[in-house]
């Protein structure tokens, strides 16, 4: 009898310990961004399952999808703060989305954590907004990592034309300007194009870009964009020495296809990366879904669950502005490398999480995404120029 | 010169699919005399059995295209069965709002079942090239024209030889005399609804192969679709295939020709239905 009223305090005391916390998740579930927003939920519920075995911590996630369209999203959000009535709110992965979401956010202030949303349009629409953290890196770090990477195919392999397709939205077009001149002044011919995503219709662009013969087609767009962008180049007869693409995921099955061989594209984790922090991801995703994920907007959700529980425990509330203090002050490994926030590079939100060191260059090589850039993270050289090129 | 005529082949082939598509719009249209909003949900059918078909059991997407018009004509002529037929005397804003939710209703369908990734499929021919001198054809859009072009004959020589097909077009002409003459506007109904569902379930099997299936695939063709039939003239099946290439051709030359006219490709078709329901209104004026 004494042992269970004893079991029975320890559980009241642990649960009276414990931080209950409901949090909304507002993510692209369908549409265009749909396979990074489910990549990032499995991410986000393994490290929530996580956080709640611990015993610290209770985090009720409520989630909505955004369907990758601001007309959808604004009342999904306005849900989670007016019906849920959530503190904190984990999402704003695509661009545009997320910039269509500044409002109602500055509107509820709501602790926002933001999974990607790496247009810098969407930096500008949060300035000063003092609970915005901004974990994914900026489209300026994209575009530093991008560069280094075309500065060494320049140099070791001496391209020197690039032809680039943009999806019209903010995610493809911001800083587009910039980026040219970039290139040019590592020495690059430049010609860019817009086109709508999804639209499939790549053919007159690419037959126009044929004239020009590039070394490089360099792509910012969807996962809708890239089967359609692969085949319609071979098409065309456009033979590029290398197609590097950009987008925030890759469609499923994509690595199965022979048109994905040789292609290239970026990258902010791999499940073959070595670090501690990675390898226990892998293997808790493994034994929770079954399969291993290349995703990395899976390990990006994870982090961000990781951070924020890390932040309530030692906050010791669920008071959002506590919780904000601690998540500013915090310092953590993960699968990316270590974590903290600093103020962006311009200067207009208060916490950035990563920049451009967690960003590597992969290659499809017979069904399998290998690291090829930069050297110390390469496991296989560069397949430089492409089958594409070569056939 | 060279830029030019890629670009004219680029948009001929296009108009190909086009085509396809709009003549099951326009005959759901000039026959039963229903808006079908849900007409690129056939489309998706097709795309998706495609997938299927290729994901589980290897089969080729050529093989698929018999088997994707059968059960896209099934499917359409059940929602005609169904749906439609109860509402064929009810106001027209009635019907399109029964196949409005029908749309909403089959890409929620797709996206509950499959969720909404992009699948694709990957034949071995998927970027195979025709090189006719300094001109690149793909395989699969010239096979896809070619195979538009023999099905669009093939109906209408089934519309203009056959008796069955006289007796659609008797009803599309007039929907009570062919009653007169023992003509089963009923059986002609269901039998138009049935293969404009094919027709937009072969098309989903090329785009398959030429896009990609996803729940949403369908939507941007209906949108083309009635684009092109005001072009040639509501329920006007002789009118859709040079519509079909008014519009294929004016996006390739406005992708090519217009500085960041890649992104202006959408606004091609809200433009020529613009123009044409204006034309039509000044005509008729």
């Amino acid at each position: 009898m004494k042992k269970l009223l004893v079991g029975l305090a320890l559980m009241v005391g642990s649960a009276l310990a414990q931080t209950q916390l409901k949090v909304g998740v507002i993510l692209p579930l369908s549409g265009p961004s749909a396979v990074a927003g489910k990549a990032a939920l499995n991410g986000i519920q393994l490290a929530a399952d996580e956080a709640n075995a611990g015993g610290k911590v209770r985090l009720e996630l409520v989630v909505v999808d955004d369907g990758t369209d601001p007309s959808k999203a604004v009342p999904a959000f306005t849900k989670l703060m007016t019906v849920d009535r959530v503190d904190i709110v984990i999402g704003g992965l695509a661009s545009g989305v997320t910039f269509a979401l500044s409002g109602p956010v500055k509107q509820y202030r709501p602790l926002f954590l933001a999974i990607g949303a790496a247009s810098s349009v969407v930096e500008q629409a949060f300035e000063g907004y003092p609970l915005f953290f901004h974990y994914h890196p900026w489209d300026y770090h994209n575009v530093a990592a991008a560069l280094q990477f075309f500065q060494y195919l320049n140099r070791e392999h001496g391209a020197k034309k690039v032809a680039i397709l943009y999806e019209d939205g903010p995610f493809g077009s911001a800083g587009i300007k910039v980026y040219q001149e970039q290139l040019k002044k590592l020495g690059y011919e430049v010609q860019a194009e817009p086109y709508k995503t999804g639209s499939g219709q790549f053919t007159p662009i690419l037959t126009r870009f044929r004239a020009f013969r590039p070394d490089i087609l360099y792509w910012i767009g969807y996962d809708v964009d890239a089967l359609p962008i692969a085949a319609q180049t071979r098409q065309v007869g456009l033979r590029p020495k290398l197609i590097y693409g950009a987008p925030p995921s890759w469609p499923v099955g994509f690595e199965k296809n022979p048109l994905s061989q040789d292609v290239v594209g970026m990258t902010a984790w791999l499940p073959t990366l070595t670090n501690l922090e990675s390898r226990r991801f892998v293997e808790a995703y493994r034994k929770k879904y079954g399969e291993v994920t290349e995703e990395y907007m899976a390990p990006m959700g994870y982090v961000i669950v990781k951070s924020l529980a890390l932040a309530v425990e030692r906050a010791g509330s669920a008071d959002k502005n506590r919780i904000a203090e601690a998540l500013a002050s915090l310092t953590m490994d993960t699968p990316f490398g270590p974590l903290s926030f600093k103020p962006s590079d311009t200067g207009k939100t208060r916490y950035q999480g990563f920049g451009p060191e967690i960003w590597l260059q992969i290659q499809y090589i017979q069904g399998t995404r290998r690291p090829v850039f930069p050297k110390e993270k390469a496991s296989v050289p560069l397949r430089y120029p492409g089958e594409y090129y070569l056939r | 010169m060279e830029l030019f005529a890629q670009t004219l082949l680029n948009g001929v082939l296009m108009a190909g699919v086009y085509a396809l598509v709009a003549t099951g719009l326009a005959l759901s249209l000039g026959v039963v005399g229903i808006v079908n909003f849900a007409h690129g949900e056939f489309l998706m059918l097709g795309a998706y059995l495609s997938y299927l078909l290729f994901a589980f059991r290897g089969v080729d997407p050529l093989l698929s295209l018999g088997l994707a018009f059968l059960a896209a004509f099934l499917v359409g002529a059940l929602t005609y069965h169904g749906l439609i037929r109860p509402v064929l005397k009810a106001p027209e804003l009635n019907q399109m709002l029964l196949t409005f939710g029908l749309s909403v209703f089959l890409q929620n369908l797709a996206l509950l079942l499959f969720g909404a990734d992009t699948r694709v499929v990957a034949p071995p021919y998927q970027a195979a090239t025709l090189a006719l001198g300094p001109f690149f054809l793909g395989a699969v859009p010239l096979g896809a024209f070619l195979l538009s072009l023999a099905l669009l004959l093939l109906l209408q020589l089934f519309l203009t030889r056959s008796r069955l097909g006289l007796a659609v077009r008797a009803v599309a002409q007039n929907r009570l005399a062919p009653g007169l003459l023992g003509i089963e506007a009923e059986a002609v109904y269901l039998l138009a609804f049935g293969l404009s569902a094919a027709l937009a379930g072969v098309a989903g099997v090329m785009l398959s192969v030429m896009l990609y299936a996803s729940p949403t695939v369908g939507f941007l063709f209906t949108l083309k679709s009635f684009a092109i039939v005001a072009l040639a003239g509501l329920g006007n099946l002789k009118g859709v295939i040079p519509a079909a290439l008014v519009l294929a051709l004016a996006e390739a030359l406005v992708s090519t020709y217009v500085p960041g006219g890649g992104g202006l490709v959408e606004a091609v078709f809200f433009l020529v239905l613009f123009l044409a329901l204006v034309g039509r209104v000044w005509r008729a004026a």
